[in-house]
């Protein structure tokens, strides 16, 4: 079956009613609807109830008498407090409606700006929900990063204990590398998906709002491992460390754990709705960039997932049932847990990757009105990094527990990855190569991340040979690897994609001036507080450590003192928000940067079904520099959009 | 997609665009069953890799302690319990495909109860362990299998449950004699999850196979 341009006359409007089997008990009447305050509640209910049930069940136990640390208490008052978190919101209504055979199709919507503190099935509201969640993990992630560099501004006056730094560095690590696997996928993926498909909806919209709210809920399981006195053991949470550690630690395995759900349930719904909802003419060959991308990345996240949430779970049992998963001296081992957690970790990096890939492979044609070059080779270079990704993991493991005679093996795998990575990369220079560019702001960051994936990508291969990682491993140039890798790419990609597309989301436009004074501060502060890393790393200093060599304090403080100055510019960004969104709003013109993408020919703003009729692809989606181009899509109201037309319209 | 959209500013649809929304709905839930078994299946093959990898690293020698043993009989009859509803749903699903709604439903609901059999069954074992969790590396990796069998019997149990429930909703909301099989959307779509439920009950007893190898039969 296929819509075809010519459309048939008959509409059908969907009946005024729906039809009457009586009140579902998934609607509440208002004083009893849910909500984030009824989430918070139902949570800390939920945290009691669990921990009163793990006191009954195990303060009798010897373990837990002897140690005075009842680790089931714990692992069941975060669990039950999860629980209660997902009752509240409303996301269990469903699942359970089901059971008793009820119609979930009445459960109540809202139309006002309470939407956005409700489980809602709209995925705009979902992309703007996972914005906001997004960016207060950014936020508090980087203030444990100041944190770190201010304790490294001397090597002999400390701050902060040894104890409570490397606390600090642990929690800013797992904070910001779980924002980072969602900081696109979950704002830009919800939101621009089905609109750059052409889709009215998402596959599994409950899914889809349960990985947002799940999504906060292992926000707050990671962050209570502050308050349960912090884990000592960096993101990682190497085993014998973590089996030592203290009930922080079960914060921790089961924030990953809860986090991991959220991430399979977004990958999942994301991959479905790509393959099944693409409109009518979208073949694969048609797909936008970005789909291309956060199709890759949706495939990694439901398949890399499981592991690390099998390996949560085994933690959390080592610690609550006392199994001896990663305890070697019963039978355990502790490379048991290094295999789990980067069998999911090294597929990590490229789900953080990829989509900021796709970002701006989806921004350089428009500020340099060319098509993507080598389209198909950037596509094929994403699924290619993404199977690849699987076979690396081990590269992690070149200092621990690998047989030496299996190294030269993932040696080979590491450096085979970066061809297809470098697919990626030469698809933007060959798109950038003799352009018109429009620095733009969206343009700009799009461009800080070819160059400071440069870096990173180039150091990375460094860091894939044998002799070099056994030379640099657990140190500060490993650390500035992947701080340029992630940072320097996905967040740029992330602001980028932001400016680009808030007018879009919003209706609003971002500042330019203040947006250029953002981008600026960033990207120099970035490569200001990176850079030295390296060299530090050469000279010898390890991660994780308070204190240093004296003779490194120069570079020391040159990097925190950037990095400060780098803490300036997402105030800059903030302040923009703030200013761009509430303060000063203007208008945002309906494509205001004069894209052919799908996503900016429907109405502004966004109607809650997307489209008024499902448009048909009819061609290429990046033919920029065809002035007689065929329209992109037939919208079904007599007219396609072409570049023309778009161009026209971007100027009213 | 009645459920996403406030009543009475919905968008007008052609008959083309619901059939459409139709095809994709039913493919979604074709390749969802499909995307979650795959996911699945590297949930549990985290467990086999522990298995092995414990198994031929067998540190301190405390792989498996002489003579310990999971409940043999307890697993057997958790397997079987499993093995059965995973039989029933794909028999329910093959009548129901040749027009036999009455044996869907009586394999359905048998199958549910053979399904909670198996759960209370699962978890009534753990009380008769004859060794502590950590005691040894099979010890360890069997609780980790014992937590993941439980969850995957009440996830499948569940969504069989559910099917089961949504085919009465239908003769209550369609009406006729067998309104599972009428060409109504609210049936196909219920045709395409007893499928993907029957084919992801092929899937875990397929896994029992191999789980029941791995720890009452090596």
């Amino acid at each position: 079956m296929t819509i075809s341009a010519e459309r048939p006359i008959e509409v059908v409007t969907p009946s005024a009613t729906p039809p009457a089997y009586g009140r579902s008990w998934t609607q509440r009447p208002g004083w009893m609807s849910q909500h984030l305050g009824t989430a918070i509640v139902a949570a800390i209910l939920g945290y009691a109830i669990g921990h009163w049930f793990g006191n009954y069940l195990a303060s009798g136990y010897s373990f837990v008498a002897n140690s005075g640390q009842n680790s089931i208490a714990d692992a069941l008052a975060l669990t039950f407090g999860v629980v209660g978190w997902l009752l509240g919101i409303g996301a269990l209504n469903y699942p359970l409606a089901k059971l008793i055979g009820r119609d979930g199709a009445k459960e109540e919507t809202v139309d006002n700006w309470t939407k956005y503190f409700r489980y809602s099935l709209d995925h705009k509201v979902v992309g703007l929900q996972y914005v906001v969640g997004v960016l207060l993990f950014m936020f508090t992630g980087g203030l444990l990063a100041m944190a770190i560099r201010t304790e490294l501004l001397n090597p002999t006056t400390h701050v902060f204990s040894a104890d409570t730094y490397i606390k600090i560095v642990s929690e800013h690590g797992t904070v910001m590398m779980m924002m980072a696997t969602s900081i696109i996928v979950g704002p830009l993926g919800n939101y621009l998906v089905p609109l750059m498909i052409g889709a009215r909806r998402m596959a599994f919209p409950r899914i889809e709002a349960l990985s947002f709210w799940i999504f906060v809920a292992g926000y707050m399981v990671i962050f209570s491992a502050l308050p349960y006195g912090g884990f000592p053991t960096g993101w990682t949470g190497y085993a014998p460390l973590q089996t030592q550690a203290g009930p922080g630690m079960i914060s921790y395995l089961l924030g990953f754990a809860v986090i991991g759900i959220g991430m399979m349930a977004a990958g999942f719904n994301i991959a479905v709705s790509i393959i099944n909802y693409r409109a009518p003419g979208m073949t694969w060959s048609r797909l936008p960039i970005f789909v291309w991308s956060i199709l890759a990345t949706a495939a990694l996240l439901t398949l890399a997932t499981p592991v690390l949430f099998a390996g949560g779970l085994f933690g959390v049992l080592d610690k609550t049932v006392q199994t001896a998963f990663y305890v070697t001296e019963h039978g355990g081992s502790s490379y048991l847990w290094q295999n789990l957690f980067w069998f999911f970790g090294h597929p990590e990096v490229y789900i953080m990757a990829l989509p900021g890939f796709g970002i701006v492979g989806e921004i350089l044609p428009v500020f340099t009105r060319k098509p993507l070059f080598a389209y198909k080779v950037a596509a094929a270079g994403m699924i290619g990094v993404a199977l690849l990704s699987f076979f690396v993991w081990q590269h992690h493991l070149f200092q621990s527990g690998i047989n030496p005679d299996m190294r030269p093996l993932f040696m080979l795998t590491t450096e085979l990855i970066s061809i297809p990575t470098g697919f990626i990369f030469l698809v933007g220079m060959g798109t950038l190569y003799k352009a018109k560019i429009r620095f733009e702001v969206p343009m700009l960051f799009a461009m800080a991340l070819f160059f400071n994936f440069l870096i990173g990508g180039v150091t990375g291969v460094f860091l894939s040979d044998v002799p070099v990682n056994v030379t640099v491993h657990g140190g500060f140039f490993v650390l500035s690897h992947f701080h340029y890798t992630i940072m320097g790419g996905l967040l740029f990609a992330f602001m980028a994609g932001l400016y680009y597309w808030l007018p879009k989301m919003t209706g609003r436009m971002m500042n330019s001036r203040i947006g250029k004074w953002h981008f600026w501060t960033m990207f120099i502060f970035f490569n200001l507080t990176f850079f030295p890393m390296f060299i530090i790393g050469l000279l010898g200093q390890p991660r994780r450590v308070y204190t240093y060599a004296p003779r490194l304090q120069g570079l020391n403080d040159f990097s925190s003192i950037s990095a400060f100055l780098l803490g300036v510019s997402f105030l800059i960004f903030f302040a923009n928000l703030m200013w761009s969104m509430w303060i000063s709003p203007v208008k945002a013109p309906a494509n205001p940067w004069d894209s052919l993408g799908l996503e900016w020919q429907t109405a502004n703003p966004v109607p809650s079904y997307n489209f008024e009729r499902i448009p048909v692809i009819m061609t290429d989606p990046y033919r920029y520099s065809e002035a007689d181009a065929p329209a992109f899509a037939d919208m079904g109201d007599g007219a396609g959009r072409s570049s023309s037309t778009t161009a026209g319209s971007s100027q009213a | 997609m009645t459920d996403m959209i406030e009543k009475g500013k919905g968008p007008t649809s052609t008959p083309e665009e619901r059939e459409f929304e139709l095809r994709a709905q039913i493919g979604s839930i074709w390749s969802g069953g499909r995307l979650f078994i795959g996911m699945y299946t590297f949930l549990l093959a985290s467990e086999v890799f522990s298995y092995f990898y414990l198994r031929s690293s067998n540190n301190g020698m405390l792989w498996r302690l002489p003579h310990q043993h999971a409940p043999i009989a307890y697993g057997w009859a958790v397997f079987i319990a499993m093995s059965l509803t995973a039989l029933l749903a794909m028999y329910g699903q093959r009548q129901l495909k040749k027009g036999s709604v009455v044996d869907f439903q009586v394999a359905g609901w048998t199958g549910v109860t053979t399904g909670l059999i198996a759960l209370i069954v699962q978890i009534w074992q753990l009380t008769k362990l004859s060794f502590f969790p950590g005691s040894s590396g099979y010890a360890s990796t069997y609780m980790g299998f014992v937590v993941m069998n439980i969850a995957s019997i009440v996830i499948g149990t569940y969504w069989l449950e559910t099917t089961l429930a949504r085919s009465l909703r239908l003769r209550k909301e369609l009406g006729g004699e067998n309104p599972e099989l009428s060409m109504d959307p609210m049936a196909q779509l219920f045709r395409a999850n007893v499928a993907s439920m029957a084919y992801f009950w092929g899937f875990l007893a397929i896994g029992g196979v191999l789980f029941t190898a791995m720890f009452y039969v090596m």
